[in-house]
């Protein structure tokens, strides 16, 4: 294969027009499960050949607009949701009510975005404390998800949890305190050296009184400062709401959030600003039309190039969820080898891989990339795979458990990686190392791993029941994998 | 004359680390090289997250404007420990007062650097990278591991702290630190299998680095490989001091079990020369009083303790621990009994067998910059002190200039 071309050396305006699948380079289940890692969470088998019968085109647009009844189910989401908030203190409910709706929510994209706005107004239950604030706070990134970005930031600014996150019943006449307005401006809307110290403490002021009763916001006029603020070059006696239509005009704005998301849906690979300048533009015009630029950025010839194919690290929720997809058969509830998800049983990997979510580190989020992957977090995620392919992952905790369960005893079929094994028929080394990448990893492996697989699976000729335990141990090692950590 | 490889294969029998084989990254190989253990200097940073407040750990008690400036949050000579006629730590670190009088603790007032920056992030980074530019993409402590000599060998940096690995412990790609999180389960499951050797080989043998590396070091793939050699490595190494017949004891949540673990591991010889922790919660902003008390309270007594368990193996002497935080707060309190982000602030050495004392005069409670206190020593001079006469590495290679050292910061 030949190198790629340089980033510095693409051309900003071709790579950013729509990619049409050929016959050298076919819409196939590389680029649907590359897809499917960014625009979802991965994706189970069946959906993948699914994809790959439909076409690109109607792919995409499912990805964007989601499953027909996507929309109706949004309510009963909500309603359940509601519910979790209640459960727990600690959010622990909350944080499985939002893998549901990640996995079988029918709407994955909105849902990824859902994660990204979470992570963008990084705001953490450790120090907001309550689950229905930020259930409340997960229900407007959801409505938001793929909307314009000036009403989400205005509904941002007035959002309980935030206000309590920043400390905003502290910002009063006189002494105002700056979080709020610095964290606007530093990771919300413009990024470091596109303001001023100055800017900052007077937008602060235009927050005074900026406060919320603990339910939601509430403007308090006694402490709000009426005098005049000059703020990124205008002045005026500005309330918070003006500060915010402020920064929003500016043009470092539409840059900072288009460069964000190109790391989050294209590659990690810091693009040169020339190469984004098509997307600011659109994005400006647009009035920050959230779904029209990722719908740009995941139909273009870019996204279907060397430059995005696994240049991204996998963050805990895609690691996760992504295997489990893979994994998972959803027969119908009438078929005896039906079964649910559990989904809470998630939760505790998914804080060991160190991605808690509605608990980001801090205020700016989970820094992602090389960041996720430590010893003890790669260490986590050998051990996810190791517990997933027995199905251990998905037992109760050992004290409430009626049985026992041993390797020996093969997991449920729904949550059976040999599953593949049988279906494909596979009685071969090869065919069956063939038949789990192509579940795992679509897009191959270096050929050097491969034959080292082969001959683990090979070794000492197993069949039957043997075979399939010994595809689950392969399946692990594969999980394990460089090629498996890379979105 | 002895191959590497044979010394590793001797210096590891019984560990499964030797199916590693040729993979074996080059700090496991300096592990097995380890000659004289329990003779390096070791180092323990603690950062202290979210920009403690120096005014009320070392506190000008005997300076009117202090108790003029914190109505509510002011502390009195009483409460205080009092270190000389100035100044005093806050009531939480009562604990300290017998390392004070051994002389085994030293507070540097008046730290920071030019243009001080109150983003916690930026100037987090600042201190990690020693970069108030903010151009490094590695930390001084990932950088002063390249620069030091390990007679123990081992994992170069050890972070203690289910989070991700701090910037300051970054080093070259694939060189930066181990990190080992809070519960006992920095280990691989793999179930009952009579194939778990083979499942171990085949672990190491699907993620080893290729032979030929065609992409550059941009390739995210190359990152994984080797981020995944690399655990499954400290996986084994761990393994056998954690779990061997004198398992190394405290696991647990709070700073004072990281504490534990980190005096057990020096205890056991585990050779790692820098240990890095973190205690959460100094960001202060409203009802600092009993917040900041239990923070400090919490420093101090796993401080105390980390070396009283140090002293019972012998270790307390080679071993100094440094505190930092991103920044200090305003001098004046605000209107809802916190601080907001001030500039320059105080650090704490302590260690057993150095000449302890007050480095630098409090810096002035009325001469400020913008509401700040202004520094008079920069933190570069403190890393440049530690580095030199502590981990004896150059200074100027790691900090990238050569920087005085704080004269009264004697920490031998």
């Amino acid at each position: 294969m030949a190198a790629p071309i340089p980033l510095n050396k693409l051309d900003p305006v071709e790579v950013w027009k729509p990619w049409k699948p050929s016959a050298a380079e076919p819409w196939d289940r590389k680029w649907a499960a590359h897809l499917y890692r960014r625009a979802a969470f991965g994706a189970s088998s069946e959906g993948l050949s699914r994809a790959v019968k439909d076409g690109f085109p109607n792919t995409l647009d499912l990805l964007l607009k989601g499953q027909p009844k996507a929309a109706e189910m949004v309510s009963t989401l909500n309603d359940v949701g509601r519910v979790a908030a209640t459960r727990d203190a600690e959010g622990t409910q909350l944080r499985g009510w939002w893998l549901y709706c990640m996995l079988q929510g029918g709407h994955p994209l909105r849902e990824k975005m859902a994660l990204f706005w979470h992570n963008h107004f990084a705001t953490s239950i450790v120090k907001v404390r309550d689950p229905n604030l930020m259930y409340r706070q997960n229900i407007l990134f959801r409505e938001h998800a793929l909307g314009t970005f000036g009403p989400l930031l205005q509904d941002a600014t007035r959002d309980g949890a935030m206000l309590v996150w920043l400390d905003s019943n502290s910002n009063v006449k006189g002494k105002a305190n700056e979080n709020y307005a610095r964290e606007l401006m530093e990771l919300f809307s413009l990024g470091v050296g596109n303001y001023t110290e100055k800017d900052v403490r007077e937008a602060a002021r235009a927050f005074t009184g900026w406060h919320t009763d603990g339910t939601g916001f509430r403007f308090n006029e006694a402490q709000h400062d009426p005098d005049n603020k000059t703020v990124l070059g205008k002045t005026g006696a500005w309330k918070g709401d003006d500060i915010v239509k402020i920064v929003l005009e500016q043009p470092a704005c539409a840059r900072f959030l288009v460069r964000k998301l190109y790391t989050f849906f294209v590659s990690e690979i810091d693009p040169p600003a020339a190469l984004l300048e098509p997307l600011c533009d659109q994005f400006r015009k647009s009035e920050y039309d959230v779904a029209a630029l990722v719908k740009s950025m995941l139909a273009s010839r870019h996204f279907y190039s060397d430059h995005a194919f696994r240049k991204r690290i996998k963050s805990p929720i895609e690691y996760a969820l992504g295997a489990v997809l893979a994994t998972y058969r959803r027969y119908d509830l009438s078929d005896p080898h039906s079964r649910p998800l559990a989904h809470q049983s998630l939760v505790r990997w998914l804080t060991g891989m160190g991605q808690t979510l509605f608990a980001p580190p801090n205020v700016k989020g989970w820094p992602g990339g090389r960041t996720w992957l430590n010893t003890a977090t790669v260490l986590e995620r050998n051990n996810f795979a190791s517990e997933l392919v027995t199905g251990v992952v998905w037992l109760p905790p050992p004290d409430q458990q009626a049985f026992v369960v041993s390797v020996d005893v093969p997991p449920p079929k729904a949550f059976d990686p040999a599953r593949v094994i049988e279906e494909e028929k596979a009685t071969r080394p090869e065919d069956v190392v063939t038949a789990l990448l192509d579940l795992y990893v679509p897009g191959g492996v270096r050929a050097e791993a491969r034959e080292k697989l082969v001959a683990f699976v090979a070794d000492e000729k197993p069949t039957g029941l043997q075979l399939a335990r010994r595809a689950r141990e392969a399946a692990h090692a594969i999980l394990t994998m460089p090629e498996c950590q890379l979105a | 004359m002895i191959s590497r490889r044979q010394f590793l294969t001797h210096a590891l029998r019984g560990s499964s680390l030797v199916a590693l084989g040729a993979v074996v990254p080059e700090f496991v190989a300096q592990t097995a090289r380890a000659a004289a253990p329990g003779k390096d200097t070791i180092l323990v940073v603690v950062e202290m997250t979210g920009g403690n407040d120096g005014i009320n750990t070392v506190i000008p008690y005997a300076d009117d404007l202090y108790h003029k400036a914190r109505p509510t949050l002011r502390q009195t000579k009483q409460q205080v420990l009092v270190l000389n006629d100035e100044v005093g730590l806050h009531s939480g670190m009562q604990i300290l007062k017998p390392m004070w009088e051994a002389g085994s603790l030293s507070v540097i007032q008046g730290v920071g650097y030019p243009n001080p920056d109150r983003s916690h992030f930026e100037a987090m980074d600042i201190w990690h990278g020693a970069d108030p530019t903010r151009k490094a993409t590695t930390g001084w402590l990932g950088r002063a591991s390249g620069e030091m000599k390990n007679r123990d060998g081992g994992v170069p940096i050890l972070h203690v702290g289910a989070g991700k690995a701090p910037l300051a412990a970054t080093g070259a790609q694939g060189s930066g630190a181990v990190s080992v999180g809070e519960q006992n389960n920095f280990k691989l499951e793999l179930g009952n299998s009579d194939r778990n050797e083979a499942r171990r080989k085949l672990l190491v043998e699907v993620s080893a680095p290729a032979k030929t590396t065609g992409s550059g070091e941009d390739d995210p793939l190359l990152f994984v490989q080797r981020r995944q050699v690399q655990t499954l490595t400290a996986v084994e190494n761990l393994r056998e001091l954690l779990e061997g017949p004198n398992a190394v004891r405290g696991f647990g949540g709070g700073l004072q079990q990281k504490f534990q673990l980190i005096a057990g591991l020096i205890g056991k010889g585990f050779g790692t020369r820098i240990f890095y922790v973190s205690l959460d919660g100094f960001d202060t902003h409203a009802d600092q009083g009993p917040a900041h008390q239990q923070l400090l309270t919490q420093l101090a007594t796993s401080i105390s303790e980390f070396f009283r368990e140090l002293k019972e193996t012998g270790h307390d002497e080679r071993v100094r621990v440094m505190t930092f935080s991103e920044f200090g707060r305003r001098v004046t309190e605000n209107g809802s009994r916190g601080t907001d982000h001030g500039a320059a602030s105080c650090m704490l050495v302590a260690g057993t067998g150095m000449k302890g004392k007050v480095v630098g005069k409090h810096p002035s409670l009325s001469d400020l910059d913008a509401n700040d206190l202004k520094y008079h020593t920069d933190f570069r001079r403190v890393y440049a002190t530690l580095l030199e006469n502590w981990l004896e590495c150059d200074s100027k290679s790691v900090l990238g200039a050569k920087w005085d050292q704080v004269k009264d910061l004697v920490v031998r």
